[in-house]
């Protein structure tokens, strides 16, 4: 029971569930009405999830314990089971959205909390205020902050919402003037408010079951400075940079956008289903996904590169995969750069089996072009893997290959392939690219 | 039975059950039978009427039933699962095979997930409780695996595999129930690219498949036949045109004769049908083979065991393989080499690739 509990909640959002039609089926010589069908489908999409787990659990639980016999306790039961589906019913007819008023950043209650506090966050501060007792807010640069749902918490007030419109202008705000900033530091601090009032943005959304172009706008922003986030912060210390729960948001907020686009028309969809494709190098699901998409889109140019990529990782083809991340962008770029350390793994594992001879030399100087790396580079990393270099060539043997001990390579070591593309691109005009 | 009254048809359930006739009283409780068609049958509380004449927990087994119908009679499937799993959930002596009789005519209405929530509610609650129960377990794990692989979440398939391969029942079922399951295990082994394995199910379930369900043995090839393929069992046309499976009529030759060019052209020409069928990706892993008959044929052709690469770099450009360089080609043999289907190796100096003089071409299903 609890496996199947856990199953279900790890599906998600709702909005996830994308639209369902009951089926109708010819059951007793009835056919199946289709206005009802829609009304009931609509109802489904949107309230199935928690009323009938809700309901299914009560049933469960009082099936199970068997108390029968008393004809109170018997009469009780199938009162309560008729009364709990009364109810569901009476909740269909409900059909309550939420919908947000807070024309702010962060609402009124919440930003007079925080100040009473003293919970609020350095870059919410009033400039000047910083170092007093009770630092006063500043009411342009508070963002309402992610809060978990609890029991007894009501997360539904309109007057604590923000509509869709503001929505967006929050995100602007936050990458323009916080993500993008020149002077605040360090970065990892400007990443977790940034990542935290997304999340909580991207909460806001969820309640208000927010769809559209609006969606994708938040979502696209979100998912360009996560791919940036999890390649300019590779490499810190755990306590400050947790690099699984970027990637689990990165996925979730992913996984929404695409499904936002199989419906309507998006201009950057190619872009997402591409840095998709890349970030999840070798996954068979994001490459099936992928397949599935009509053909206009993955003939695009930029589908046509990442596709090859990803042909070129299936087929352990290192080299071709290589050459072709140098025509990759740099957004691209960060969204693949986790995988390059497989890569390059393989290619020396492949290499040492395909060149394993102990009286054949490879030059150090082909092997450091073929791997995009400088000649230390490649040293360091023939090293780590059990690779023989001798004076500037390589000796390649099966039996001395290994695998690197953990931690020992560092992957911010060898990100020069990333680095060279970022130029004079700002932070700013990457994640809303207008690259 | 389609014009019987209430009281008549509970008097039969109670006759039923008294003379412990255990078939027709699953059929009284499943939708096979044609008495759910009677609205006089389709109560919303019927509570009453079957405390009146049958014993518990018979009538409340029996009013969740006559429950089902009416929501049914409604269209309100989610009622109507719920109803019809809680007639299960009671203790009862009937055969494990009408246990899925009951449900075997339900549709699995669109919402998957509440299906699958409703199926993993019961096979779950299955486990370990009593013996006749268990009986229908396989049927029902059936019906989520079908479910997982429309909603696509394969993963979902695992602790159900499990489960039943902890269960000492696993050979003791119906031979249509286990050709299924193995089916289903088959693709999913082969879309966690477990070769060997997924060769062993499928093929179980293409033999042990009825020779007159001709449409679910050609199922089982479409899957079989790309997993068959990579070991290095290539199928002869014969059955291809049996089964209507042309599509892999090029593909097979193109690969038997290391034919990239053909290949490829065969794998867009029938883009679509793969794609549906969710074998494209595993069809792709097909280059390697092709690329080493390919160079088999070089070797062959050259008669030597110091091969220059650059007699495999024309190959590949014959082929017209976009953009490959020496380089590259380099690669594609230390691959080969590394997965054993070239004995040998490559000296870069020399530019050449030195071929064992013994067997340098292994046979494809010892290597794989």
């Amino acid at each position: 029971m609890k496996a199947a509990a856990q199953s279900i909640s790890s599906q998600g959002f709702p909005s996830s569930w994308g639209s369902f039609r009951v089926g109708g089926a010819v059951i007793a010589g009835q056919s199946p009405d289709r206005s009802d069908s829609a009304v009931l489908g609509a109802w489904l999409d949107q309230k199935v999830p928690q009323t009938v787990k809700q309901h299914w659990r009560t049933l469960y639980s009082i099936s199970h314990s068997r108390r029968r016999g008393q004809p109170v306790e018997r009469d009780w039961r199938q009162h309560h089971n008729q009364g709990v589906w009364r109810e569901v019913q009476e909740e269909r007819r409900q059909e309550s959205i939420p919908r947000g008023v807070c024309l702010s950043m962060c609402p009124i209650r919440e930003l007079q909390d925080r100040e009473a506090q003293n919970l609020l966050h350095r870059f919410e501060v009033l400039s000047g205020t910083e170092r007093e007792r009770w630092p006063r807010a500043d009411p342009s640069g508070v963002v309402k902050e992610y809060a978990r749902p609890a029991a007894g918490k009501d997360s539904t007030r309109p007057s604590d919402l923000r509509p869709p419109a503001v929505l967006l202008k929050t995100v602007f705000y936050l990458v323009d003037n916080i993500a993008a900033s020149p002077t605040l530091r360090p970065w990892t601090e400007v990443y977790d408010f940034v990542f935290d009032r997304l999340r909580s943005v991207r909460q806001d959304m969820i309640i208000q079951r927010v769809s559209g172009a609006d969606c994708v706008a938040v979502l696209e922003r979100t998912v360009r400075f996560l791919i940036y986030a999890s390649y300019r912060l590779c490499g810190e210390p755990l306590r400050l940079y947790d690099p699984r729960i970027n990637d689990t948001h990165l996925q979730e907020s992913l996984s929404w956008l695409l499904e936002c686009y199989t419906s309507g028309k998006h201009p950057n969809q190619e872009e997402f289903q591409a840095l998709g494709l890349l970030y999840n190098l070798g996954s068979s699901r994001a490459t099936q996904h992928t397949m599935e998409l009509p053909e206009r889109i993955r003939s695009s140019p930029v589908m046509h590169l990442a596709l090859s990529v990803s042909r070129a990782f299936m087929e352990r083809n290192p080299v071709r995969l290589l050459r072709l991340a140098h025509s990759l962008d740099f957004l691209q770029s960060c969204a693949l750069h986790r995988h390059l350390e497989t890569c390059r793994r393989d290619l020396l594992l492949i290499y040492s089996h395909g060149h394993s001879s102990k009286n054949c030399r490879f030059p150090l100087h082909k092997l450091a072009h073929i791997l995009a790396l400088d000649v230390p580079l490649t040293n360091q990393l023939c090293q780590a893997h059990g690779v023989e270099v001798h004076g500037n060539s390589v000796v390649f043997s099966k039996t001395s290959f290994t695998e690197p001990e953990a931690g020992k390579l560092q992957c911010a070591h060898f990100h020069d392939l990333v680095d060279r593309k970022q130029r004079d691109l700002t932070v700013g005009s990457i994640i809303h690219g207008c690259t | 039975m389609a014009h019987i009254t209430i009281n008549q048809y509970l008097q039969q359930v109670y006759e039923a059950i008294d003379n412990h006739e255990g078939s027709f009283c699953a059929e009284l409780l499943s939708f096979k039978h044609p008495h759910v068609a009677n609205p006089r049958l389709q109560l919303a509380s019927p509570e009453e009427k079957c405390q009146q004449v049958l014993e518990v927990p018979y009538d409340e087994m029996v009013a969740a039933h006559l429950r089902c119908t009416y929501a049914v009679s409604n269209h309100d499937f989610v009622e109507a699962y719920k109803c019809q799993t809680l007639v299960v959930q009671y203790p009862f002596g009937i055969s494990g095979d009408y246990f899925g009789y009951i449900f075997s005519s339900l549709p699995i209405p669109q919402p998957y997930p509440l299906a699958h929530y409703v199926l993993t509610v019961i096979v779950y609650s299955r486990a370990g409780i009593d013996d006749s129960k268990k009986w229908g377990m396989l049927f029902l794990i059936n019906q989520l695996f079908k479910i997982y692989f429309k909603i696509n979440k394969l993963h979902l398939c695992k602790p159900l595999i499990r489960a039943i391969d902890s269960s000492n029942l696993k050979d003791d079922y119906s031979m249509a129930q286990r050709v299924t399951y193995k089916y289903y295990v088959g693709r999913k082994a082969m879309f966690d690219s477990d070769y060997k394995p997924a060769e062993e199910y499928l093929s179980f379930s293409f033999q042990h498949c009825h020779r007159s369900s001709q449409r679910n043995k050609r199922m089982i090839l479409i899957y079989l036949l790309p997993v068959k393929m990579l070991l290095g069992h290539m199928p002869n046309h014969q059955l291809l045109r049996k089964y209507d499976l042309m599509q892999f009529a090029d593909v097979t030759k193109a690969v038997s004769e290391g034919n990239l060019l053909l290949l490829n052209e065969a794998l867009a020409k029938h883009e679509t049908f793969f794609i549906r069928c969710g074998i494209f990706l595993i069809l792709e892993k097909l280059k390697i083979i092709t690329y080493r008959n390919l160079f088999k044929k070089v070797y062959q052709l050259l008669k030597t065991h110091q091969l220059p690469l650059d007699a495999f770099l024309v190959a590949l450009k014959m082929m017209q393989v976009e953009e490959v360089d020496i380089d590259e080609v380099q690669c594609i043999l230390a691959n080969l080499i590394c997965e054993g289907h070239i004995k040998g190796y490559i000296s870069h100096q020399h530019q050449k690739l030195v071929v064992s003089k013994a067997n340098p071409f292994p046979l494809l299903s010892s290597s794989s």
